[in-house]
């Protein structure tokens, strides 16, 4: 009776380790594929020409653009609905647009960009654009920025909003001097986060910036903007071996810039909460 | 402390800035004298018969092109000669596809777009200011994989019967009718598809209506198509996925552009030998090309949406066609037009983009002389 | 003493400040100017869901009247002849031969989803639980790394591995061993890897961080009080596992699986790129089809093509198809989900 519950028991963490290793397992599969892949495109040549010759400079800095451009406009609305939903809002109308913005997060990307083509390049005749693409992007990252800032001003906690009304503060100044620069880790924390999907978004992108050899300007219309995750998809169409690769190499700086954000997500999120931590005591 | 402005207030300024702008914005750099880089020498209007009036425009201005990945490399070439010849243009391209570049010149999103494929009545008559300009000859081939059978012969009608599903295996009397003499195996026949919007898949599908009756009523042809369920049947994502598709299946058969041959080749997949309406079989070449083109170049309507699909003649090879650049006639501004007409031009002129420097790497051919003049009335009514 | 037995887990709702001290507290102009502009952020993202749903059914109203209940019947979808020209049918222009079907799309979106769940759940549980009750905090972390990264790797990445790596090993292996079988719907050809099985273990892959990191903080707040009776009495750690944890853990599992369906539902160029493409319902799990949001991705250049605009309107009904059913999905997870704050990579994300 014994031996067969321990053998069970042998069986039952042997078929987790094997799960864990298929979570795993491809996370690696797919780093050591695109850099395989990658390989005969890498250079420095990526960083200094254009899609129009070898490289992809105009692509990263178009994602560097696009990203800047997500931190403007979903950061600010972004956190500024967390703030609202956080602080004032009253329990049912907080909780009505708590959970539509929940469910705007579960909208599929594909639609925002559909919706994004006809209404805003078509109709509003904004062409391929960088506000297109923006506002595209931000629509889909913005419901994680306000739950991550909803969350880290609850984190604060009630003992220091208490102190500021009891100073006299108004809820403005007490926001600025206290809540906010206490939250602030959990709130990049988001941010963060934001920009990684925004990194690696295909959908909303391919009808709204719209694939280019051209250089991204800060025009916000009618100019298309080049991006990474559209060099992976579109050069995979196009002949020759060299094509192939340089989509690859385009996947692997995504890779890199995703990593990247991973980290700085972790410092930050590390921070958030070992300041909870000692606020508790 | 975080400071925002309130999305509210922003959105109907940027509608509103939007619906007014219609600049084109610059991104050229200016270079120092046209023709110092020493490639090309500028497209002379001399040697035109009609007059383009082509000439630099007055300040810097970016033309936009988007669509067929099958004009994307050639077009890529002339970025730079274009650029010594008129030193206030600049040529920024774009792939994704013929469909997308019809579309995208319809929407306005896109100055020019590259189609392998013509304009439909449908499209002329619902945008009367668009035109489909041919600027090059290209031509598409049906590569198989079958080891050790070189020169397989095909017609239009056992292909469309593949595609269908009617004939499937490679043994099927229909296919050794076309091959005496030659022993099939009896593997399953694995047709692969494009799943993308392409103007090869258009080319294809014309010349499976032209030969098949039950084709041309049934799936038609266009840049997407409905194509019927073959149980073997495979897709594929443009040229190189379809060479890469072919390669790997046994049996395979796929139709895929002019300028991915040599690719298909090094891949091992061999090129079959088409019937043509005369019903010799022929492969792509310069010269089947050209037999081609001349025979199909006197029935190119006035709006230049013309096929050269089944072309009478011994020698044509029947998936010729012209791959077009879709502009509206109309254009924002002068310089923009002056751009626009300097770019064309260049492109169809013997001494610029038409040298065989340019066409040979892509095995496009130059435009009959017969079509060229309609060509350049077309260019130059662009304002 | 609870200080010791209980770990800071995830925070609860805030204790709410009593009204007075509330009102009290935003006395001056500039409070209520601050207040103003901030409810106005707070309106926009159920204004942008609003926008998008009004503008879906404004774009598919056409469709709807042009397809009627066929719309749900039909298992094809044909852009209709590209060069011939419109014809009128229920009062819209249209090309000719132009017909249009949800059916093939939604079974291919269902049912992918539903394979790639049925993949993903035990594989993230197993995985989630293997994490927390076995291993070491420290390797916790770094293999926590793993879930993050696999998160937010770009789903066209995702795609080219499916297309270029995992699809041809597992049509050389596993799918031909399985298709050897010869069980109804998983046999036949195995065909290059591109199909509906490889499309289902892409997405599984892809919602396995989703369920997974869920799983990881439900396990890790299960009370150490009830693990330390189960060691108490006697109870093997898998049994532990078993009558502790999963009975605590099975209601936040199923949330998260939800959650994880949704992302699957939405899933556009990873399906695209890996599904074969085929606007029909397959005869066996390895024959390509298509869901809504790949055709969509997939369809729409050929659609704007027609100039009638049927084609792009039709894609809109897909479209709203698409939105119903991932916002029913949402809802039910949304409503099943409790409290779960993740400061890491997201949950639920429709890609």
């Amino acid at each position: 009776m014994r031996r067969r519950r321990r053998l069970t028991d042998r069986v039952f963490w042997a078929l987790c380790g094997l799960a864990f290793l298929v979570i795993a397992a491809p996370s690696v599969s797919v780093i050591v594929s695109v850099f395989h892949q990658a390989f005969p495109a890498l250079g420095w040549q990526l960083f200094t020409q254009t899609t129009t010759g070898q490289g992809i400079q105009n692509a990263i800095l178009g994602t560097l653009l696009l990203l800047l451009g997500v931190l403007i406009v979903a950061g600010s609305v972004g956190v500024a609905a967390g703030v609202y939903l956080a602080e004032y809002a009253a329990g049912r109308s907080a909780a009505v647009l708590r959970f539509f913005s929940e469910v705007l997060a579960g909208t599929p990307s594909i639609v925002i960009g559909y919706i994004g083509y006809v209404t805003l390049v078509v109709e509003f005749h904004w062409g391929y654009s960088l506000l297109a693409a923006v506002l595209a992007l931000s629509v889909l990252v913005m419901p994680y920025i306000v739950k991550t800032t909803e969350v880290a001003l609850r984190q604060v906690p009630t003992t220091l909003r208490e102190g500021t009304a009891g100073l006299g503060m108004p809820r403005s100044a007490s926001l600025r001097r206290v809540l906010m620069p206490v939250a602030l880790p959990g709130i990049m924390s988001g941010l963060v986060v934001a920009l990684a999907i925004s990194t690696g978004e295909l959908a909303p992108l391919l009808f709204t910036a719209n694939a280019s050899d051209q250089d991204p300007s800060f025009s916000l219309f009618h100019h298309s903007v080049p991006y990474l995750t559209n060099v992976v998809y579109t050069d995979l169409s196009l002949p020759g071996r060299r094509y192939r690769a340089t989509s690859a190499a385009a996947g692997l700086i995504s890779l890199a810039i995703l990593v990247i954000l991973i980290a700085l997500g972790r410092i930050l999120s590390g921070r958030a909460r070992r300041q909870t931590a000692r606020m508790s005591l | 402390m975080k400071r925002f402005v309130p999305l509210a207030l922003v959105v109907p300024l940027a509608i509103a800035a939007g619906c007014s702008s219609s600049a084109k914005s610059s991104t050229g750099s200016t270079t120092t004298t046209p023709g110092s880089s020493g490639s090309s020498s500028p497209a002379s209007a001399a040697s035109a018969t009609v007059n383009m009036n082509l000439g630099n425009p007055a300040g810097p201005v970016t033309v936009t092109e988007a669509g067929s990945s099958l004009l994307y490399p050639y077009l890529q070439e002339l970025v730079t000669p274009l650029h010594a010849a008129y030193s206030n243009v600049t040529l920024t391209l774009a792939a994704g596809g013929s469909g997308k570049g019809i579309s995208d010149a319809i929407a306005g999103t896109t100055q020019l777009g590259g189609s392998d494929a013509y304009l439909s009545n449908s499209q002329l008559t619902a945008n009367p200011g668009l035109m489909n300009i041919p600027v090059a000859v290209s031509s598409q081939a049906v590569d198989y994989n079958l080891p050790g059978v070189t020169n397989l012969k095909l017609s239009g009608d056992v292909l469309a019967k593949i595609y269908e599903g009617t004939i499937k295996t490679w043994n099927d009397p229909a296919i050794t009718a076309l091959n005496p003499g030659v022993t099939l195996p009896s593997k399953a026949i694995v047709p692969v598809r494009r799943v993308d919007s392409s103007g090869d898949t258009f080319l294809f599908t014309s010349f499976l209506s032209a030969t098949n009756p039950t084709w041309s009523n049934g799936p038609g042809f266009g840049t997407t198509v409905s194509w019927p369920t073959v149980s073997t049947e495979e897709t594929a994502s443009g040229n190189p996925g379809m060479v890469q598709t072919c390669s790997t299946t046994p049996g395979c058969v796929a139709y895929i552009g002019i300028s991915a041959q040599s690719t298909a080749q090094t891949a091992g997949l061999g090129e079959a030998e088409l019937q043509n309406k005369d019903g010799s079989f022929v492969q792509p070449s310069s010269t089947t090309v050209l037999a081609a083109v001349s025979a199909g170049a006197g029935s190119v309507p006035a709006n230049l949406a013309g096929s050269l699909i089944y072309e009478p003649g011994s020698t044509s090879y029947p998936i010729v066609n012209f791959e077009y650049i879709v502009v509206k006639k109309q254009q924002s501004s002068a310089d923009a037009a002056q751009a626009i007409r300097d770019f064309l031009g260049f492109t169809i002129s013997p001494s610029g983009g038409s040298s065989p420097t340019y066409l040979t790497k892509d095995q496009f051919q130059a435009l009959p002389d017969s079509v060229v003049p309609k060509v350049e009335s077309a260019i130059a009514s662009i304002q | 003493m609870t200080a010791i037995l209980e770990r800071p887990g995830p925070p609860g709702p805030p204790e709410p400040l009593s009204e007075r001290a509330r009102r009290r507290a935003e006395l001056t102009t500039k409070d209520r100017v601050v207040r103003g502009g901030l409810a106005v952020a707070g309106i926009i993202p159920t204004a942008a869901l609003l926008f998008l749903t009004y503008q879906m059914v404004r774009q598919a109203i056409p469709a709807i009247r042009f397809n009627g209940w066929h719309f749900f019947q039909t298992k094809t979808f044909n852009l209709g002849a590209q060069y011939g020209n419109p014809v009128t049918r229920h009062g819209e222009q249209a090309l000719p031969k132009a017909q249009f079907g949800v059916l093939a799309m939604l079974f291919g979106t269902v049912v992918s989803s539903l394979i790639a769940l049925a993949l993903a759940v035990p594989v993230s549980v197993g995985g989630a639980i293997l994490l927390v009750e076995k291993l070491p905090a420290r390797v916790q972390n770094v293999l926590g790394v793993f879930l993050e990264l696999l998160a937010g790797i770009p789903s066209v990445v995702f795609g080219l591995w499916g297309v270029y790596t995992l699809g041809p090993v597992l049509h050389r292996t596993v799918f031909r061993w399985i298709s050897d079988i010869g069980i109804p719907w998983f046999d036949g050809r195995t065909g290059n890897g591109q199909g509906l099985a490889s499309a289902s273990v892409v997405l599984a892959v892809m919602i396995v961080p989703i369920i997974a990191s869920i799983t990881r903080e439900l396990v890790r707040s299960v009370p150490v009080i009830s693990k330390e009776g189960a060691v108490a009495l006697g109870l093997t750690p898998a049994e532990s596992v078993r009558f502790v944890t999963i009975p605590y853990v099975r209601t936040g599992v199923v949330a998260a699986a939800v959650l994880g369906w949704a992302r699957a539902l939405g899933e556009t160029i990873a399906v695209l790129l890996i599904s074969g493409n085929a606007v029909t319902i397959p005869h066996s799990v390895f024959d390509p089809f298509t869901t809504m949001a790949a055709s969509i991705a997939a369809l729409l250049d050929g659609a704007l093509q027609d100039s009638t605009g049927m084609d792009v309107h039709a894609l809109a009904e897909v479209g709203l198809v698409l939105l119903g059913v991932t916002m029913v999905t949402n809802f039910a997870g949304r409503l099943l989900t409790r409290r779960f704050s993740d400061a890491g990579l997201p949950v639920g994300r429709g890609v």
